[in-house]
């Protein structure tokens, strides 16, 4: 599949999962997703300048009963850590957490933010699963949502380029 | 003037509207207005995000963010992301104490950087300094009738009323009554029920 099918099917799948609240910054390789958020007529795009605070939109929105995902790259899941930990957290709100995982295996260049990228993810107990195969997007979406509806906390999705039909 | 000043004379004109407030500012708007459709957050420069994001979210609904100098300088990315929503029924108070008041009284650099202009900049529709308590009420009934995004800020001295009442919530439980609150005033189910409701 190619990267707007890809994109397409995860698209797809966040809506099945009953995501209606998007907060996004790119990374190029999820390029095809952000584009598909934006068109997608059921869901609310908001794009964001830095990723921390979209954990803050994002928890605002979900008070008032939105269903959010905040879509970035594992940079930003770093750069957004206080705010999970001191709102997302510390108030119990969930969010699905829909990462780009870069500096994963066969990844170049970001080998460092990719290898800290779990363990952060781990000490900070956010679950999380990494999303490589087309044919379980619509299982982990759906089943993180789930978990973090249920929770009450953020669930950390991680796409991998396998995922994404990209290079 | 202090904070509580400006904050005592709209207290009597917000409503229903939802106040998303931090630090002291929290425990004043309490003592002035105890309402359910407070809410009180944690993260240092997240209130105007969250106030935000609950705009946006009902946009026929009044949101009200009280934020300060230093929590408004630490979210700087925020306000651009704001103003490209543009929601009108945001209304984004600023009190400018000059200090990081919660954390010891340190100076911030609103000495140099101007809220407002910083605002404007990022694409505020409008955004104005006042001055006075009257100007401020002024301004807040304005922008509530006009329903365009604004950002009101005032330059204050920093402390507060001794005898304030202490919140008697954590933020779990605010976070749970100010839900409840808001299915009851919007009429709809906002809190998933959870699997019990699954046996």
């Amino acid at each position: 599949m190619d990267a707007k099918a890809c994109a397409a099917a995860i698209v797809a799948g966040m809506r099945k999962a009953g995501i209606d609240f998007v907060a996004t910054l790119p990374d190029e390789k999820m390029l095809e997703v952000i584009r598909a958020v934006e068109q997608e007529g059921g869901l609310k795009h908001v794009p964001l300048c830095r990723e921390e605070e979209g954990i803050g939109i994002c928890a605002g929105a979900y008070l008032a009963g939105k269903k959010t995902a905040l879509i970035m790259q594992n940079a930003g899941f770093l750069n957004s850590c206080n705010a999970l930990t001191t709102t997302s957290m510390q108030l119990q709100i969930p969010t699905l957490l829909m990462i780009y995982y870069a500096g994963d295996r066969g990844d170049r260049g970001f080998t460092t933010l990719g290898g800290v990228t779990e363990p952060v993810l781990n000490a900070m107990g956010i679950r999380n699963y990494v999303l490589r195969n087309v044919d379980e997007i619509d299982e982990i979406l759906a089943g993180a949502q789930v978990l973090a509806d249920d929770s009450k906390k953020p669930v950390a999705v991680l796409l991998t380029k396998s995922v994404l039909g990209v290079k | 003037m202090q904070r509580y000043d400006f904050l005592k004379v709209i207290a009597g004109d917000t409503a229903d509207a939802l106040v998303v407030s931090t630090g002291w500012a929290s425990r004043e708007w309490w003592a002035l207005k105890p309402s359910e459709g407070n809410l009180k957050t944690r993260t240092l420069g997240l209130v105007s995000s969250i106030a935000a994001g609950l705009a946006l979210a009902l946009p026929h609904r009044k949101v009200i963010a009280l934020d300060g100098d230093g929590a408004f300088l630490m979210n700087l990315c925020g306000l651009p992301t704001i103003a490209l929503q543009s929601p009108g029924n945001f209304i984004h108070l600023l009190f400018d104490n000059g200090i990081y008041e919660a954390s010891g009284g340190t100076a911030t650099a609103s000495s140099v950087a101007d809220p407002v202009a910083l605002a404007l900049g990022a694409g505020y529709k409008h955004a104005c300094w006042v001055e006075t308590v009257e100007q401020f009420r002024a301004e807040f009934l304005e922008t509530w009738r006009k329903n365009e995004l604004t950002l009101i800020a005032v330059k204050v001295n920093p402390g507060q009323p001794k005898d304030l009442p202490p919140l008697r919530l954590d933020e779990v439980e605010n976070k749970y009554r100010f839900m409840r609150y808001l299915e009851a005033t919007e009429k709809k189910g906002l809190l998933n029920p959870g699997f019990d409701s699954k046996l």
